[in-house]
């Protein structure tokens, strides 16, 4: 004979368990597009410091004071030949502008 | 049904979705061994990231022989005299204490790729789960006659690794009389800096020029043409060096006489030099070639541009020089470094069960000193292509200077001290 009582128990546990599942899997799908959008940052490091830290008087422009805005700005800038430059005008136009965004994102500050 | 099998039916749907949510993984990314072997600007650079982009959670044990790390970039200032091997050092130091790596000063002698363990020097052997190499290039010395020994007796010197080699060939030029003639040979691409040699030749006419102004420096070069940024080192040795720099394409240097310091080339006439740099043909570093992982050419790594896993031997990476290139990538420290970062995303994000980032980026930037201020650039951006498995360089995108300047010898400095840091500081 069917226990309705404890399959219904048993639904709901399976739906928690799937539910904290999907929860999960967002966690980690979240996680996962934040390790490719700080990898894709990285890009920028060897000349602009770790996560966007420069080393003070170094000789490099310092980007981690800019707003995301502002950086935002500056790379569409040198993308669209605006700004001009020695280097960034070139590197500026390898990237999509959704990964300039995702740069300035990252790096910029909010 | 009894709560036994209620249990188990519910642990059997939670492993499912579990299994459902990624990537199968053998083992979890703390208790993960990651092992990275060499602290240039490739090793250094994935251990200090395995653990930044971990959020310190793996941990990683890096394998490098020096006690120091000396950069190649802006040797060739060192080999002209402005600067000092000190200048261009960086201490190990932060990647032991600021990012928690396990650093030991030995080196590796085998790799069983099989039973995942890495032998050192000190025969103690290592497990790992996942193994990144970067030891760099070795040169086949054999591919020219006498040139091993030519080398032992001195009579040649590459210096192509910074360090003593660098300061012999600095006190050669030291002690060469005024009217001396240097000789640098360059072997068919690719090899180790493609600039390198040129930016070297313009460093010791720079000290000719200021000291010994009698002096030639002659460039005798396997290629064709200069390999990189060649219109701009031409007009820089026209206008800065008139007479002093010859160039000589399409020379194959076959055998050198170390006691009288002579090349001789396949067809052309023999040289004689009071100083020579003879650049053999490079290829991945000994232990990539012992290790059977030189499966392209017998040369280079062959490896998957998603990870830089060889394509040899699983859970095995390669990056930097050692690595088979893309086109029109460079083996330079800035690729090395961007190459490290992408495996050290890739292995985090593996070891966390996901999918490794499906269109990693890389640029490349190098900057060649024409005197001791003075600087010209050449740069590069390269998409991943997932319908080609390769980096593709964006079309209009990347370049190089339109002519050598002092902002970008500025630029040059500022390129140096970021990336040591980023790499190891």
């Amino acid at each position: 004979m069917i226990d309705f009582r404890r399959t219904f128990v048993q639904l709901f546990v399976v739906v928690l368990i799937m539910s904290a599942g999907s929860f999960e899997a967002i966690a980690q799908g979240d996680d996962a597009k934040v390790l490719y959008q700080r990898a894709l940052a990285a890009t920028c490091a060897n000349c602009h410091g770790t996560e966007g830290k420069g080393v003070e008087n170094g000789g490099m422009p310092l980007i981690h004071q800019l707003s995301q805005t502002n950086m935002l700005a500056q790379l569409m800038a040198f993308k669209s030949g605006a700004r001009s430059g020695t280097i960034m005008p070139q590197l500026a136009k390898g990237y999509t502008d959704e990964q300039l965004e995702v740069i300035a994102r990252v790096l910029g500050q909010k | 049904m009894n709560r036994r099998l209620f249990l188990g039916q519910s642990t059997a749907l939670m492993s499912l979705m579990l299994g459902m949510q990624g990537t199968a993984r053998a083992v979890e990314l703390k208790s993960a061994e990651i092992i990275v072997v060499g602290a240039g600007y490739g090793g250094a650079t994935t251990a200090k990231y395995v653990r930044l982009l971990s959020n310190n959670t793996a941990r990683v044990t890096l394998i490098e022989p020096d006690p120091l790390f000396i950069s190649c970039p802006l040797s060739n200032l060192v080999v002209g005299g402005t600067r000092t091997l000190q200048e261009i050092s960086v201490s190990f130091d932060a990647l032991r204490n600021t990012h928690g790596i396990n650093m030991i000063k030995d080196f590796v002698k085998k790799i069983d790729p099989d039973k995942k363990t890495v032998t050192l020097g000190s025969g103690k052997t290592l497990r790992f789960d996942k193994l990144v190499l970067s030891p760099g290039i070795s040169m086949m010395t054999d591919t020219i006659e006498g040139l091993a020994q030519a080398n032992s007796m001195g009579a040649t010197l590459q210096a192509w690794k910074a360090g003593p080699e660098t300061l012999a060939l600095r006190e050669q030029l030291n002690a060469m009389q005024d009217g001396g003639v240097f000789a640098i040979t360059i072997p068919e691409q690719p090899y180790r800096c493609p600039p390198g040699p040129y930016e070297r030749a313009c460093q010791v006419a720079d000290y000719f020029k200021k000291n010994k102004p009698k002096s030639k420096v002659l460039i005798f070069d396997a290629n064709q043409d200069v390999v990189s940024k060649g219109a701009l080192f031409k007009k820089a040795w026209a206008d800065l060096y008139p007479g002093m720099i010859e160039y000589r394409p399409s020379h194959s240097v076959m055998r050198v006489e170390g006691s009288t310091k002579t090349l001789k080339f396949d067809i052309q006439e023999d040289v004689r030099a009071d100083v020579l740099n003879v650049l053999p043909p490079m290829r991945a570093g000994e232990l990539i070639i012992n290790a059977g992982l030189a499966n392209s050419n017998k040369r280079w790594a062959q490896v998957d541009f998603l990870n830089f896993e060889s394509t040899a031997a699983k859970d095995i990476h390669v990056i930097g020089d050692s690595a088979q290139n893309a086109a029109f990538m460079p083996k330079s420290a800035h690729m090395a470094n961007q190459h490290a970062k992408v495996a050290a995303a890739a292995i985090v994000a593996e070891l966390s069960g996901w999918e490794v980032n499906p269109s990693p980026v890389l640029t490349n930037t190098c900057y060649s000193f024409v005197d001791d201020k003075q600087v010209v650039h050449v740069a590069s951006v390269h998409q991943y292509s997932a319908a080609e498995k390769t980096y593709k360089t964006v079309a209009g995108s990347g370049g190089v200077s339109t002519g050598p300047s002092d902002l970008e010898g500025t630029y040059a400095w500022g390129w140096a001290r970021n990336i040591w840091a980023d790499s190891l500081g």
